[in-house]
């Protein structure tokens, strides 16, 4: 009796309890990590505790394991996955390359660590992504100058680098003072790819190479092409991290003190735990995330709506747009919002002013064109998910009463017109009577 | 071949003159009320050359009254003209009646056309 009482009190507990990543409140989430070793859940412990004091719930499991899947009853179990596995040649259970992309292409978040030996499959999903790991599996990315100064020479392919992508929304607003050390594999864009991008790039004095052969043939890889870590946000705003380096997320590399090879300076902390940390928060759409509500457009001195504008008429139209910011939808604050009145080309574009409380708003007025318009945002900022509204709207013509009816500039036409008919009447009174 | 003199055009002007003289009167009176259409038909050209088409509607039929009057009335001319053999049988007051309703289609469709 009592069991059956718990029972009907969890029912309507239900919804809450399975309520999952929805744009409205993006929280809460619940993150896959693979492994190729259960060890780097302690190695890399400060990484995990930083997006779990954040406020996601992480599942690790080892790639291999035969129980792994990502979704059942065709819902996704998972917001996020996480891939620390680089040598993993196939994953257990039901995830493969399919899988994994059709995750991503379902909007969902991936974080992938590659090293030197990645194995095939590793590869594979960075090409899907649009970024192409050096193919020899024994290269690290070598730099004779801006190396990270260590206690032994050592064969320079533990790297400083400084050279961060340009964007707040990407990395923090606080610069990130000290360099961020890497130790791993390079990789190139694929120049077809728009939409991924360099976010830590190596100095211009970088190549890689196996470092424990002579170099007989020029390497392929070579200076500021080879990126360290980039980023992809598909155009359904999921977000791909790519890292050449596992270790870089590594505890190790996160408390190292660090020195770059030719600079005075000696950090006590590497930059590695700030910038992975804030990277991890755009991967996970806990920056840069916008949604735009309440478009509005009204005549010029009304409130309501109209189903269809005249040309000439006045309007006012006004948009909500706000930025998630990991715990709240905070107003998004920006000058370069533009609207376009658009039928096959914007007839008009306006910037949109703002008040600083997430609204923007124009007043404009219809062209002298009528037919079906369309209030058009598209807004694609870097580092932003992209915003793409629009509202469709007919524009009239004026009506055959909404004309000027006497036109002063007329008078001589209706003059020529009057004159002609008494003109008529004269002549035929003449003309009858002149026999 | 024989150079064209002042002269020439001046004997040209009389002997117009003279041959005109003879037209009966009331296809002078016709020609005068085509000469009077023209004119307020040139006088609107004249107008919209000098401060622009806007009322196109009104231009078009203010300046289309003055040639629809003009070609209905040489119309009445050629048909009246007792010269003309080719209307011989078509009695004048049948061409006036025609000329008369024809005035009137026309003035109707340029009063709508007007505003």
């Amino acid at each position: 009796m009592s069991k059956l009482l718990i029972f009907l009190t969890l029912i309507p507990l239900l919804p809450i309890l399975t309520t999952s990543f929805s744009l409205e409140n993006p929280s809460s989430r619940r993150v896959l990590v693979l492994l190729d070793d259960l060890a780097l859940k302690s190695s890399h412990s400060v990484f995990f505790n930083s997006l779990q004091s954040r406020g996601f719930d992480l599942d690790f499991k080892l790639a291999d394991d035969p129980k792994i899947g990502l979704h059942r009853y065709g819902q996704y179990l998972y917001d996020g996955l996480i891939l620390f596995c680089p040598t993993t040649e196939r994953f257990g259970g039901s995830i493969d390359l399919a899988a994994i992309l059709e995750f991503v292409d379902s909007g969902h978040d991936l974080i992938i660590a590659a090293d030197s030996n990645a194995s095939d499959l590793i590869r594979e999903i960075a090409t899907e992504s649009g970024v192409d790991f050096d193919e020899d599996p024994a290269a690290l990315v070598i730099d004779h100058s801006s190396y990270a100064v260590s206690n032994t020479e050592g064969d320079h392919t533990l790297i400083a680098s400084d050279e961060y992508i340009k964007s707040d929304v990407i990395l923090g607003s606080k610069k990130i003072e000290a360099p961020v050390l890497f130790q791993g594999i390079g990789h190139s864009l694929n120049p077809s790819n728009s939409l991924v991008l360099k976010v830590l790039s190596a100095s211009p004095s970088a190549y890689s190479s196996n470092p424990k052969s002579k170099l007989s043939n020029p390497p392929s890889l070579t200076g500021s092409a080879i990126s360290l870590v980039s980023i992809v946000q598909a155009r359904n705003n999921a977000r791909i991290l790519i890292s050449g380096s596992l270790s870089m997320f590594s505890n190790r590399f996160f408390r190292s003190e660090v020195q770059k090879a030719g600079s005075p300076t000696k950090h006590e902390k590497s930059g590695n735990e700030q910038f992975l940390t804030e990277l991890s928060k755009w991967v996970f759409h806990e920056r840069g995330h916008l949604k735009a509500m309440n478009v509005r457009h009204h005549k010029a001195g009304e409130a309501d709506e109209p189903t269809i504008y005249r040309v000439n008429d006045d309007l006012e139209y006004s948009v909500e747009i706000y930025e998630w910011s990991g715990a709240s939808w905070e107003p998004y604050v920006a000058d370069d919002v533009q609207v376009q009145f658009y039928m096959m080309s914007p007839y008009v574009l306006k910037n949109l002013s703002t008040d600083k409380k997430g609204s923007y708003f124009t007043a404009f007025k219809v062209p002298d064109v009528y037919g079906v318009f369309q209030f058009k945002v598209e807004y694609q900022r870097l580092g932003y998910t992209s915003l793409s509204l629009s509202k469709q709207i007919p524009v009239r013509p004026f009506k055959h009463n909404e004309y000027e009816r006497f036109i002063p500039a007329a008078y001589p036409y209706y003059g020529a017109a009057f004159s002609m008919m008494t003109g008529f009447f004269i002549f035929t009174a003449v003309h009858l009577y002149s026999k | 071949m024989v150079k064209s003199t002042s002269k020439d055009a001046q004997a040209l002007f009389q002997s117009l003159r003279s041959a005109y003289a003879a037209t009966p009167t009331n296809l002078k009176i016709i020609d005068l009320y085509v000469v009077f259409s023209i004119f307020t038909a040139l006088i609107q050209v004249v107008y919209m050359a000098i401060v622009g088409s806007f009322p196109f509607n009104s231009f078009l039929s203010g300046v289309l009254s003055c040639i629809g009057t003009a070609v209905l009335a040489v119309c009445l001319r050629i048909q009246v003209n007792k010269e003309n053999k080719e209307f011989k049988d078509l009695p004048p007051e049948r061409a006036f009646a025609d000329f008369v309703l024809c005035n009137l289609v026309l003035h109707l469709v340029i009063m709508n056309f007007l505003g």
